[in-house]
This record gives C-alpha cells, structure tokens and sequence, in this order.
C-alpha cells in the first residue's frame, strides 16, 4: 500500500470504529442506563423482585409522615405519572422537602413500599436569594410547602423521569 | 528461541521483506501481506504459550484463588455471596487479567521481537493487534469460560451462565486492548507492576461497572442488553484505538 | 506574516524568558478577582432559597472542579503537540500541568464533598459524576507515575503524552454524565447552552472566580514551566549565562 492510501485506511478505520462504538452506546442509553429507577420503571416492572436498587424522583406534597416517638417517617416518592410508598427509619438531610427531589437506596416489600436504608436529597442547578424565589412563585400563582418548588417548571428539572430528562436540552453544554 | 527473536519472529520479518518486494512491483495493490505478517504474529504467541503452559495456567489460578476468598472470608451463606457475585467475578476478573499483562510484551522485548516487528517494515499497529488477540485468546477467553464456574460456586443459579459468559467474554476484550497500552507503555520499567496497575485500572473501571451491571441482570434475570451494548461500545473503541497508542508506545520505548 | 513568533515558541531560553515576563500579568488580574470573587461570593451575594449559606462553597468547587477538565485538555493538547511536532516546550508544558490538574482535582473532589454531606445527606455517592472525577484523579496519578518511572526525559514525554491523550477520552465522559444519567448531582448551571440558572448576584462572582482561577492556573503554569524549562536544560550554556547574570 502506498503511504497515502494507508493514511486513508486509518483514518476511514478510526471514523468507523468510533461511529460502531458511539451507535452501541447511543443505544444503550436508550434503553435504561440509570443511577436510579423511578417509579414508572418500579411499576412497569424493570426492577427485578427482591434486589436492592436506587430509587428516585420527587417527595409527593403532604406526604410526609413521621410516626410519633420514633425516628420513622413516611413519604410518597412520585415522578408525575406513578407513585412509590417509602418507609424510612434515620435522620432525613438538611434539603429533604416535600416537593425536592430524593434518591434513596433500599428494596420493595412485597406490600409495595420501599423500604429505604439511606435517603439522599438531590437538588437542581438553579440558584437564587429567597426573595426572588418567593416573587416568582407568587406571580406563578404556585401555593408550594415552603418556597423549595423551583418557579416555572411543574417538576424541578433534574428529577424529571428519564425520557424527559434525555430530552429536554437545558443541561446540555460545556 | 535464538538470541535474536523466536524462529517465528523471523517468518513474520521476512513475510515483511517479501512485501516490500511485493510492493515494488505491485504498488498498493493488495492488502493481503499486512495482515498474513499479523496471522503469523498471532499463531507465533499462540505456539509460544502453549509451550509454557504452566504461565498460561498462572491468571486462571489466579482468578479461581481471588473468587474463592470471598466465600471463606465473609461468608459462605448462598444468599448472600449471590448478591456479591457480579462484584466480586469482575474484580477476580479485572485482576488476573492485570496479572497476565505483564507477560504481554516482556518476553518479546526482552530478545529483541518487538524491535524486529518494528523495523520489520510490516504495520506495527496490526502487530500489536495480533498479539492483543493472542492474549485475549489466552486470557479473556478462558476466564469467560471459567466465570460461570466460579458463579455456580457462589449460588448463582445455571440460568445466568450465558450473559455471565457475554459479559466477560465482551469485557475481557477491552481489559486486553486498554491493558495493551499500559503494558507498552512501561515496557523496560524495572517493577513495573504497581505502575502498570496505577496506568491501566483507572481505564478500566468503566468495563468493570458496565461488566458488573451486565452480570447483575443476568443473575437477576432482567434486561442485560444495555450494559452488553456499552461494553460493546468500549471493546469497538479499545480496536479501533489501542493497537494504535500501543504501537506509538512500542516505538517510543524502542527509541 | 512569518512564523518566526511560533517557531521561538520552541526555543527554551526564549520560553523561560518569556514565561518570566508574562507571569506577572496572570499573577496579579488573578490575585485580584479571586479576591474579589471571594467577597463577592462569600459577603456580598444572598444567602440561596434553598440551600442557605451551605451553597456558598460553589465559588470554590465548581472553579477547581471547571480547571480540573481544563488543566487535563491543556495538558493533552500540549502533550499531543509535543508529540506529533517534536517539540520539547510542549512537553515541558504538558509535564507541568500534571501536579497542578491533579491539584485542582483533589480541591473539587474535596470541597464537593464538604458539600454534599450537609445538602445531599452524604459525603460521598458512587454516582457517575463523582466517580468519572475521581477517575481524573487517578489519570493524573498514573501520568505522574509515568514520568517519574522513566528516566530518560525524552522517552518519558513521550510515553506520558500518549497516556494523557488516551485519557481525554475521560473528559466528555465527567462533563456529561450528569446529562447522560439521571445522576444526584446536578446539572450545569452555567457551562450550559442556555441562560445561566442564577441569580445575577450570585453569578458574577462565581464568573470573576472562573476567571481568576484561570488565570491562576496560568501563572502557576508559568511558574512551573521555568523550573521544568531549567531543569531540562540544566547542561546548556545559556542557563549558565542566566545564573550568573
């Protein structure tokens, strides 16, 4: 081979194989490559029975439970279209809120409810004073617990189920 | 093995001098030389292992020891080993092919082969490709095979056997391409282990999470089909890219 | 135009020279709006509407966190210059980025953190973005290791510049797994293709630290690349020269 024509057989070699490999990965991620389960994929079934997985999505409003005397509580996690029950017996963390998003890591009874071992708060990438939070969801006419939903968006964004979250570009860029 | 590279090493040199020859004549016209020299390469590592049979048997002891301390040292409750088993195969499997890098390319810079494929005139790429199959046939291939046996041991239930097979048939490719650029580059290090294990682990920790993932499925029964795509992903990457940083490491200790 | 300018970029007493004189210009803009970031940042922007004071540690972590990507490409490009075009400046530049990168990296690592346990509830999740991080760390780590296990410098900037440009692969990955998993920590809020998500009060100091930790790095870079340069060059005459003047 001429060195020319071996410069175009690496290169037409390498544009290939990264395109076969980008394709595979595309499609997996398609299909579900996730951190955490929400309750859609907990209802459909895409969690196999009896493992222990990472739960995630929001704190339903008015769900919050704590059994008096003890440090158990109780809470809905919902993603907007299905909702999971959750049992949790520690100390919730400071951003825990009805509303906020949470991933908890536990396994299902066979009652349907979560039993959590941990529970992490996950919040969104918007930040700004309390006063502006409180204007803007006054002019959205939004009667949130305690200031904690995020303005505009009926979910707060990053705890959207994940065909949503694939789709929607905000958190794209560099 | 002579002084100066294997017999072999020398058919592979001369299948690039009679390319050269070739070439002269037929300018590009055909392919088939570059990758005879790489078939040769291939069937030369292949013929040398089974000589030292007893380096070839080493990792797929070693892997059988790592997944056997796992039972003895936290328990030895079936129920509870099912649950580590994907964690504990992958990192069984992780290291020992780690432990089989170190025969990758010794020998053959010790003797002077690898300088030979290099001025032999032949792709030093698809030589490195060559002897990166050569491992994996030696190493990934037969830990995949001897994963569901260690996977039985640890109560997972004969219906996994097939994607525990997938996985670490398809992972054990990409441990053996990225692993083919840590070994090229410390080649000539003394001890080189510990700085062997610091270049190539990082790179392969995404082939243990997807290889894990793809295990956990199988033994819980769920969809495995996306983790094998992603493990895939790398093993297409690592072809397309490996012989090519592990050739330009070759060169670059051979300067 | 000619390309003497670029062609002097390659000659080491004119980058040790120049690398003296520039330093004070990266040195002092950054002294400068680290300070006043940190001010900015610290005293003057509110308190969050949900995190309270706790988000204030962003002025230091997403900074660390941006350089530890940007160190890492800097050190690719350069190490990928060093070794397509031979030149040795290049390597210079990419062996001092190393220690610097893995730096920043660590200040991320940590301060993210310090971050997570008050707000998420734990210091440390095996999530893809925390995990991708530290992986970055250990890249650096193993470049390290590289360089100092080979003896002769030639072949040791060559051999690393080839393990720091496999490992740019890493890049995209920590950029994007919080996009590409649903992952606990949070998007972007202002590396992102649309409006910043933050209150203008709050963003420009975050910027003038980007800004400042930036230009840091720079003078740090700087810094490092005379003491490589003369290390390097530790036999020639003009080192001798420099001494003695």
């Amino acid at each position: 081979m001429t060195p020319r024509r071996r410069r175009m057989v690496l290169v037409l070699g390498i544009v290939g194989g990264v395109s076969i490999a980008g394709a595979l990965a595309l499609s997996a991620f398609r299909q579900n490559v996730t951190f955490f389960f929400d309750p859609t994929q907990v209802a459909a079934g895409q969690v196999p029975a009896g493992e222990r997985f990472r739960l995630g999505g929001m704190v339903t409003q008015g769900s919050l439970h704590r059994a008096p005397g003890s440090l158990e509580v109780r809470f809905v996690v919902t993603d907007f279209s299905h909702d999971v029950p959750v049992s949790y017996t520690g100390v919730l963390p400071d951003l825990f809120r009805e509303g906020a998003g949470v991933v908890a890591h536990g396994q299902m009874r066979h009652d349907g409810t979560f039993v959590a071992d941990e529970v992490l708060a996950k919040h969104d990438e918007k930040y700004m004073p309390p006063e502006v939070a409180r204007s803007l969801k006054k002019r959205h006419g939004e009667s949130r617990a305690d200031g904690t939903a995020p303005p505009s968006t009926p979910s707060s964004g990053d705890t959207q189920p994940p065909a949503a979250a694939h789709a929607s570009p905000p958190s794209a860029g560099t | 093995m002579s002084r100066f590279g294997s017999p072999a090493a020398g058919v592979v040199a001369q299948a690039g001098a009679t390319h050269t020859q070739q070439s002269m004549g037929w300018a590009g016209s055909r392919q088939a030389p570059l990758l005879d020299a790489a078939r040769l390469a291939l069937a030369r590592d292949l013929q040398l292992a089974f000589r030292k049979r007893g380096q070839l048997v080493q990792p797929l002891a070693f892997f059988a020891m790592v997944t056997m301390l796992f039972p003895l040292a936290i328990s030895p409750e079936l129920a509870r080993l099912r649950e580590i088993a994907p964690g504990v195969l992958w990192a069984g499997a992780l290291l020992a092919s780690l432990l089989a890098l170190e025969f990758l390319f010794r020998d053959d810079a010790y003797d002077g082969t690898l300088e030979q494929y290099a001025l032999s005139g032949q792709s030093l790429t698809w030589l490195m490709f060559a002897k990166t199959a050569a491992h994996w046939l030696l190493t990934g291939l037969p830990l995949a095979l001897m994963a569901p046996l260690a996977a039985l041991s640890l109560g997972v239930s004969a219906a996994a056997v097939p994607g525990i097979v997938a996985s670490v048939a398809v992972g054990s490719v990409a441990l053996s391409l990225i692993g083919s650029i840590g070994a090229a580059l410390t080649l000539g290090i003394k001890r080189s282990g510990a700085l062997l294990s610091l270049l190539t682990l990082p790179l392969s920790l995404p082939v243990l999470i997807f290889g894990a993932r793809a295990t956990q499925l199988a033994i819980s029964g769920g969809p495995l089909l996306a983790p094998l795509e992603l493990l895939a992903a790398v093993a297409v990457l690592g072809v397309t890219l490996a012989p090519l940083a592990a050739a330009a490491a070759v060169r670059i200790s051979l300067e | 135009m000619t390309w003497t300018w670029f062609h002097r970029l390659g000659s080491p007493p004119y980058i040790y020279a120049l690398a003296a004189r520039l330093t004070p210009w990266f040195a002092w803009p950054a002294a400068l709006l680290i300070i006043g970031g940190l001010w900015g940042g610290l005293v003057l922007a509110p308190a969050d509407y949900q995190q309270g004071d706790g988000f204030r540690i962003i002025y230091v972590h997403a900074p660390s966190a941006w350089m530890s990507l940007m160190v890492y490409t800097t050190m690719a490009i350069a190490a990928a210059v060093g070794l397509i075009w031979r030149i040795k400046v290049a390597h210079a530049v990419a062996a001092s980025c190393a220690p610097i990168g893995a730096s920043f990296t660590f200040a991320a690592l940590v301060t993210g953190a310090l971050w997570g346990e008050p707000m998420w509830g734990t210091y440390w999740e095996w999530d893809p973005r925390l995990t991708s991080e530290l992986i970055l760390l250990f890249l650096y780590l193993g470049y390290m290791g590289l360089r100092a296990g080979l003896e002769d410098t030639q072949r040791a900037d060559r051999a690393s510049a080839v393990l720091a440009v496999v490992g740019v692969v890493n890049v995209p990955i920590i950029h994007y797994s919080v996009t590409w998993w649903n992952s606990l920590h949070q998007a972007p809020s202002v590396m992102r293709l649309a409006k910043p998500t933050m209150a203008a009060s709050m963003l420009v100091p975050l910027l003038m630290m980007l800004l400042g930790f930036t230009l840091f790095f720079g003078a740090v870079l700087l810094v490092r690349l005379r003491g490589e340069v003369l290390s390097r060059e530790r036999s020639a005459s003009w080192i001798r020269e420099v001494v003695s003047a």
